[in-house]
C-alpha cells in the first residue's frame, strides 16, 4: 500500500514538474468529460421540464385530433390531407362515451392582435369550449374564462395571456377593454397568470375565445382538437377504444381501413420526447467517446515519452530492488492521476457549461450525480487502458541497458 | 563463503555471431573481504560485475550468494536479492535528480516495504554514517560530486547489504575527493562490510586486499593488494 501511495506521490510530482505538458495532455479528456456532464445535465433538465409540462395535461387525459404527433416528413404529407374534426364529432363523443368525465374542444390559429396603435404578432388564438381551460389548467389571475353562455351566443369575448398585457396594456387596466383580431373586436373578460418562457418560446402569447365565435370569425377551416378527461386512469385504454369506435363510425371507415385521426396521451408525447432525447444522448456518447479516445492516445504518447526520458531513473530503481510490478504501478498511477485530474477538470467544465447554456437559452438544467461518477470512472478507465502499454514498456526495461542510457 | 561462482559463462548473440563476454570464471569471496576486479575495457569486468550484482544471470555456471543459488532466479527474485543483499555504487552516482538526499537513501527501503518512521530513521542513520547528516534535505544538484557519491554510498548501506559493489566510484571525482571516498570505503571495510571494487585504475585497485585481474573473459591472475603489498 505504501508503494502505491509512493507511486501516486511521485506521479503528482512528475505532473506538477511539467505543468504545460500536463495541461496540453489533458485537453482531450477534459473535452470528453465536459461533453458528458454538460449534455447529460441539459437532457436531465429538459426531461424534467417536459415531464412537468406534459403532466399538466394529466395522466387521465387524452387528445383526439387530426394529425397527432408528427415525427417524420412522410407522416406530415400523409396526414395533411385528412378531413377536419368538428364540433359535431366532439358532441358525438360526449354523448356516446360513458367513462368520459369531460369532453372539450379547441381550434388554434396564429394571428396578430391589436389595440389602438399597439400590436403583438404571432399570437396563438384558441377557440375553445367553456370547459377546455379547466382540462389544461390555465391559471386565472383576474376575471374568468369565456363561459358556456358566451359559447352559446357566440360572443366576442377574450381571455388573454400576459404578453398581451405587457405589450398592449402596459401598466394600465385591461378588463373590459377591447382588442382587435383579424377585423373583429373582442372584449377582455379575464387573463392568465404569467408562465414565463422556455425553449426561447413565450408561453404567455395567447388568447382564448369561445369556440363558436372562432368558427364564426375564422371559418371552420381549422380542425378541432378534442380533449377527453377520463374518470380514472384505469379506464384510459378502454375509453380511448370507445372514442376510436365513435370516430371510425362517424368517418364511415371500413374494418380494414386505418384511422384517419389520431388519439394520443401525455405518455405518448413523453415517448416522442424520450426518443429524441435518447438520440441526443447517443450523439453525446459518440462525441465524447471520440474526444476521450483521442485524449487517451495523447496520454499514452506522453507517457511513452516520459518512460523514455526516465529510462536511467527506471534502471536505478530496478538496480536497488524495484520489481516489475512496482515500476508498472508507478507509471500506471501516473497516467491514472493524469486522466482523473483531467476528468475532474472536465466535470467542473461540464457543470459550468451547463449553467452557461441554461442561462443563455432559457433551457433548464439538472446535474445528475451518476454522470459525475461516470465522468470519474470513465476518465480513470481511459487512464488505465491507455497507460498500460507505456507502463509495461517501463516495467520490461532491462536494468543494465537502462543504466547505460544517456 | 559469501560468494561462490563456478565456471561462469556469459554469451551474447550479436546477429549471427556468438560473443562470449565471460568464459568460465570461478571465484570465491569471503565475508568481510575487500576485493578489486581489474581489467581493460572489453575484458568482461562489467559483465562479471553485473552477474555478481544480480543484474543479470549467467548463460552457464553457478553463482551462490549468501547461501542462495542466484543463477537460476527470475527477474522478481533477482530484484529482491539486489534490494536486500547488494549495495551499488556507480561511477555516475545515479541518484534521482528531483528527490532529496534523504528520499534517495530511503528508496531501497520503500521497495522492501519498510514502514514510514522506521524508514526515515534508517535513512538518517545511513546519511550520518557518511557524514552527511546536515544535508538530508538537499537535492543532488545542490551537492558536490563527492557529496553525491556519499549519498549513493549511504543508499547502498541503508539495507545492511551483504555486499557493496562499486563500479569506478572515483571515476567522476577529482583526485582529492577521490581520496576521501576511498578513505570512506576503508572505514566501511573496517566496520565489517564486504566490498568489491571494479576499476581499470591500479591506483584505486590498490586499496583492496586482493586484486583479481580479468582479461578476455577469464581470470588472468590474482594479486595481493595493499595489505600485503611491498611497502
Amino acid at each position: 500500500m505504501g508503494q502505491f501511495v509512493e507511486s501516486v506521490r511521485i506521479a503528482l510530482g512528475a505532473l506538477w514538474a511539467n505543468k504545460l505538458r500536463s495541461a496540453l495532455t489533458l485537453i482531450g479528456i477534459i473535452i470528453g468529460v465536459t461533453t458528458i456532464i454538460a449534455i447529460v445535465s441539459m437532457i436531465t433538465g429538459m426531461n424534467q421540464y417536459v415531464a412537468r409540462e406534459i403532466s399538466t395535461l394529466g395522466a387521465a387525459t387524452f387528445i383526439v385530433d387530426r394529425e397527432g404527433i408528427i415525427t417524420s416528413n412522410d407522416q406530415w404529407w400523409d396526414r395533411r390531407g385528412r378531413r377536419n374534426l368538428t364540433i359535431a364529432d366532439m358532441e358525438a363523443i360526449a354523448s356516446a362515451c360513458e367513462s368520459c368525465e369531460l369532453v372539450a374542444g379547441r381550434a388554434v390559429t396564429e394571428r396578430q392582435v391589436r389595440h389602438g396603435n399597439l400590436f403583438v404578432d404571432d399570437v396563438w388564438v384558441m377557440g375553445s369550449t367553456a370547459n377546455w381551460p379547466l382540462i389544461v389548467d390555465v391559471e386565472i389571475e383576474e376575471g374568468h374564462y369565456p363561459t358556456e353562455s358566451d359559447n352559446a351566443h357566440r360572443r366576442s369575448v377574450a381571455f388573454i395571456g400576459y404578453d398581451l398585457i405587457d405589450h398592449l396594456f402596459p401598466g394600465i387596466s385591461y378588463i373590459g377593454k377591447t382588442i382587435r383580431i383579424g377585423g373583429h373586436e373582442y372584449t377582455i373578460v379575464g387573463n392568465g397568470k404569467r408562465r414565463g418562457s422556455t425553449l426561447g418560446q413565450s408561453r404567455d402569447n395567447y388568447v382564448i375565445i369561445p369556440q363558436s365565435t372562432f368558427e364564426k370569425h375564422f371559418g371552420a377551416q381549422r380542425s378541432l382538437d378534442i380533449f377527453v378527461k377520463v374518470s380514472s386512469i384505469a379506464a384510459m385504454t378502454g375509453t380511448q377504444d370507445e372514442v376510436r369506435m365513435v370516430m371510425r363510425a362517424r368517418h364511415k371507415l371500413s374494418y380494414a381501413a386505418d384511422d384517419d385521426f389520431e388519439i394520443y396521451t401525455a405518455a405518448d408525447l413523453m415517448s416522442v420526447w424520450e426518443n429524441f432525447s435518447q438520440g441526443a444522448f447517443l450523439v453525446m456518447i459518440g462525441i465524447s467517446s471520440i474526444a476521450l479516445v483521442v485524449g487517451g492516445i495523447v496520454i499514452m504518447n506522453i507517457m511513452l515519452v516520459s518512460v523514455t526520458e526516465r529510462t536511467r531513473e527506471i534502471g536505478i530503481r530496478k538496480a536497488i530492488g524495484a520489481r516489475k510490478m512496482s515500476v508498472l504501478w508507478q507509471f500506471l498511477s501516473e497516467s491514472l492521476t493524469l486522466a482523473v485530474a483531467g476528468g475532474a477538470i472536465g466535470i467542473l467544465g461540464g457543470v459550468l457549461c451547463g449553467w452557461a447554456l441554461s442561462a443563455i437559452s432559457g433551457l433548464p438544467m439538472g446535474i445528475e450525480l451518476w454522470s459525475i461518477i461516470a465522468g470519474i470512472l470513465v476518465s480513470g478507465g481511459i487512464g488505465t487502458i491507455f497507460g498500460v502499454y507505456p507502463a509495461m514498456k517501463a516495467a520490461r526495461l532491462d536494468p543494465i541497458e537502462a543504466l547505460r542510457y544517456e | 563463503m559469501l560468494i561462490e561462482t563456478k565456471d561462469l559463462w556469459k554469451t551474447y548473440q550479436m546477429g549471427a555471431e556468438e560473443v562470449h563476454a565471460l568464459r568460465g570464471v570461478t571465484l570465491a569471496i569471503e565475508r568481510g573481504e575487500y576485493m578489486a576486479i581489474m581489467g581493460p575495457s572489453g575484458s568482461g569486468k562489467s559483465t562479471l560485475m553485473n552477474l555478481i550484482g544480480c543484474l543479470d544471470t549467467p548463460t552457464r555456471g553457478t553463482y551462490q550468494l549468501n547461501g542462495r543459488q542466484v543463477a537460476t532466479m527470475n527477474d522478481d527474485e533477482l530484484a529482491r536479492v539486489r534490494n536486500k543483499e547488494i549495495g551499488f555504487v556507480f561511477q555516475t552516482f545515479n541518484l534521482l535528480p528531483r528527490a532529496t538526499a534523504l528520499h534517495n537513501v530511503e528508496l531501497p527501503l520503500i521497495y522492501n516495504g519498510t514502514g514510514g518512521e522506521q524508514r526515515i530513521d534508517m535513512a538518517k542513520h545511513a546519511l550520518e554514517m557518511v557524514d552527511l547528516g546536515d544535508r538530508m534535505t538537499h537535492r543532488p544538484n545542490q551537492l558536490s560530486g563527492g557529496q553525491r557519491q556519499r549519498v549513493a554510498i549511504a543508499r547502498a548501506l541503508v539495507n545492511n547489504p551483504s555486499l557493496i559493489l562499486a563500479d569506478e566510484p572515483t571515476g567522476n571525482l577529482d583526485t582529492k575527493t577521490g581520496l576521501e571516498i576511498m578513505g570512506l570505503f576503508d572505514r566501511l571495510h573496517v566496520a565489517g562490510n564486504t566490498i568489491i571494487l571494479v576499476t581499470h585504475e591500479h591506483d584505486v585497485a590498490r586499496y583492496a586486499d586482493r586484486i583479481v585481474h580479468i582479461r578476455d573473459g577469464q581470470i588472468e591472475r590474482e594479486e595481493r593488494g595493499r595489505k600485503d603489498a611491498a611497502a
